[in-house]
């Protein structure tokens, strides 16, 4: 297939585009304008190719998305997915979940790019809707605990106890940091997943939490004492 | 130095190693490390906290998530398909008020059950009353005009009741056993009975003018009896008084006491020679030539009962009907407004029709069948056994050429209504 050349704006000139029937080929097919037989000669030529889209910002794909070419949508999820992915395994420790919620959040952040603002950076308004979900999440989780009157909490603490009370050769540390954060209160937990295990600066985490600076140092410090009380066998070992 | 809690002691070593503390509060926690153990314990244990937390696993790069995620896209979304009045996070909630409520409404509800239940069948009771009422108010009418001399002396002698001019239609009681009666309704052309006229009657009898005089009222009075206790509408509804049959038993006998014995023997042939039900014991009991014979013409209906019988259904009712009074409207508005009969019976019986109480204390029907065009029904009524004493003139059930075949149980009486023949014939 005969492929347009680039256009000088774009500076990849020495690749051919590659829109066409790769670039075409992931995108889903409810989506409005990701046929560009609806397009004009010059939207066509305009569009950029994957090489050039996959080193293009966040916030300059967002503004071709919101263009009206959903096809870029691929590269922001491709490039986030990681991040969230890890965060939700963070959050609930379940492998098997993980792809589900993640899934979910970037459908809510499909249906949400459109009126994306650019007040905040994408991976931060992306944690942002990872974070609520998993509290949405999380919440369901406690209803349906109070309805099938289990107490998962305890169930949790007691796993752990159970678990550093053996041989220190024979603990699981990676087992028993996943159990000690799934033993804390959803707001520590979040909090200090997201400073610790994802990097997030103080102002970030209140801005993906929306709450106050205070707050989340609270918290952070909060969710790190406890974490010390629970894992204190383990941290004496080390 | 101001002592420092375990809490701020936490927070301000947690900022210490992010670096997030100011210039005074750094100096503060050197100064707490190199005095406090427990704090350089603490800090020791933040550290390897956080170094647990930066190792923790992380999961590798899902090469295969956005083709799974497109096929997710492209699916319709579920959620998008809320039915709801209200926002999906409002379910919850709105479940747990729907619960309450319900909750409440079954307390009510069970609290006032007994009060709830008596009302639902008062209420389906009205409902049964109102829809019977109109089912049968102005459908239902008495045979004024259509009994004369000739038709009420028919019934008495034979049993048999015509219905229409051309005797096509008739009523037929037939007495089966001691206690059991059977009344055919309808057309049966081979079992036709051939009509007798009063003037035949004293043809044959030769009556003084005495006896005459005294029959002649007999009948009158018998014509007011059958007046009320048949009612015909259309639809093939039949109202007859359970009792009913008891004229024509006692009619045979009460005209038999008026003539001589050797004017019964001229009854008795008549009698026979027509097929009648009964036959006269001609020597038993004497003569009556007076007004005391009218007492034992039995009241009927008695209290105003009724077996109404559709072809549907059956039941047992009291309907109260003002005879007299309807009768004399029937004659004053027949000569001043020389409406149809059948149209002004018709509204007169609109408004003097009133059911007086459902369900009378009778067993219910035992039996219903039938098919398009015939449908017979037997059911069970208490004995109105006619005390022999009653009898001036003893009689008995003949033993008849015609048998009417029958497997009427003792005690009962069995209607046969052929359709489409009562009511039409009757109308025009």
């Amino acid at each position: 297939m005969a492929l347009p050349l680039p256009d000088a704006e774009w500076p990849s000139k020495n690749k051919p585009y590659q829109i066409g029937v790769r670039a075409r080929s992931f995108v889903p097919s409810f989506t409005k304008t990701n046929d560009t037989s609806s397009m004009t000669n010059d939207q066509i030529q305009q569009k950029p190719g994957v090489e050039v889209l996959s080193k293009m910002d966040d916030e300059a794909l967002i503004t071709i998305f919101q263009g009206g070419d959903h096809d870029v949508y691929r590269f922001l999820v491709e490039r986030h997915q990681e991040r969230i992915r890890n965060l939700l395994f963070s959050i609930f420790h379940d492998r098997n979940y993980v792809d589900d919620l993640a899934q979910e959040v970037f459908i809510k952040a499909y249906q949400a790019l459109p009126r994306f603002r650019f007040e905040a950076s994408f991976y931060t308004w992306l944690y942002r809707i990872a974070v609520n979900k998993s509290r949405d999440e999380l919440r369901k989780r406690k209803i349906r605990r109070f309805f099938s009157f289990q107490t998962l909490d305890e169930g949790i603490e007691k796993e752990l106890n159970t678990r550093l009370s053996v041989q220190p050769e024979d603990r699981d540390t990676q087992e028993l940091v996943a159990l000690g954060l799934q033993s804390l209160p959803k707001k520590f937990r979040i909090a200090v997943v997201l400073k610790d295990i994802d990097g997030l600066s103080y102002e970030e985490i209140a801005e993906v939490m929306q709450c106050e600076l205070g707050t989340v140092k609270s918290r952070i410090s909060r969710a790190r004492s406890m974490l010390r009380k629970a894992l204190k066998p383990l941290l004496e070992e080390v | 130095m101001k002592k420092i809690n375990e809490k701020q002691m936490d927070q301000l070593l947690s900022q210490y190693i992010d670096g997030r503390l100011t210039e005074n509060e750094l100096q503060k926690v050197e100064s707490l490390l190199s005095q406090d153990m427990s704090a350089q314990r603490r800090l020791k244990e933040l550290k390897q906290l956080k170094d647990l937390l930066i190792s923790k696993t992380k999961l590798t790069p899902d090469i295969g998530f956005w083709t799974r995620f497109s096929d997710v896209l492209e699916q319709p979304k579920k959620d998008e398909n809320n039915f709801l009045p209200f926002k999906r996070k409002f379910v919850p909630v709105m479940s747990a008020a729907a619960a309450v409520v319900a909750v409440v409404v079954v307390i009510l509800v069970f609290q006032n059950r007994i009060q709830l239940l008596n009302y639902f069948t008062e209420k389906s009771q009205v409902v049964k009353e109102v829809y019977e009422k109109n089912r049968l108010q102005g459908q239902l009418l008495p045979l004024f005009s259509k009994v004369d001399k000739d038709r009420a002396l028919q019934f008495s002698l034979f049993g048999t009741l015509p219905f229409d001019d051309n005797s096509k239609a008739e009523l037929r009681v037939d007495e089966q056993s001691k206690k059991g009666y059977r009344i055919e309704v309808g057309k049966d052309l081979k079992n036709k009975t051939k009509p007798i006229t009063f003037d035949h009657f004293l043809a044959e009898v030769k009556p003084t003018s005495k006896q005459k005089q005294l029959i002649d009222s007999l009948l009158e009075l018998t014509s007011r009896r059958i007046e009320s206790s048949v009612l015909i509408g259309e639809n093939d509804v039949v109202a007859i008084a359970p009792d009913f049959p008891n004229i024509n038993k006692m009619m045979v006998t009460n005209i038999a006491a008026c003539l001589e014995p050797n004017q019964r023997i001229q009854l008795e042939r008549l009698l026979e020679a027509n097929d009648a039900p009964y036959t006269i014991s001609v020597q038993s009991g004497s003569v009556i030539s007076d007004d005391h014979i009218f007492q034992s013409i039995p009241q009927s209906p008695r209290d105003n009962r009724f077996v109404i019988i559709t072809p549907d259904t059956m039941m047992y009712s009291q309907l109260y009907i003002d005879f007299d009074s309807l009768r004399k409207q029937m004659e004053e508005n027949f000569i001043a407004f020389k409406l149809r009969r059948e149209e002004m019976l018709k509204r007169m019986m609109g408004k003097e029709f009133q059911r007086m109480q459902r369900n009378v204390p009778y067993s219910q029907p035992v039996q219903s069948f039938g098919n398009e065009e015939l449908f017979n029904v037997e059911i069970n009524v208490p004995a109105e056994e006619i005390d022999q004493q009653q009898m001036h003139v003893l009689i008995q059930p003949r033993i008849r050429k015609r048998i009417i075949k029958t497997t009427t149980p003792n005690h009962s009486i069995e209607m046969r209504v052929l359709s489409d023949t009562t009511s039409k014939d009757l109308s025009r």
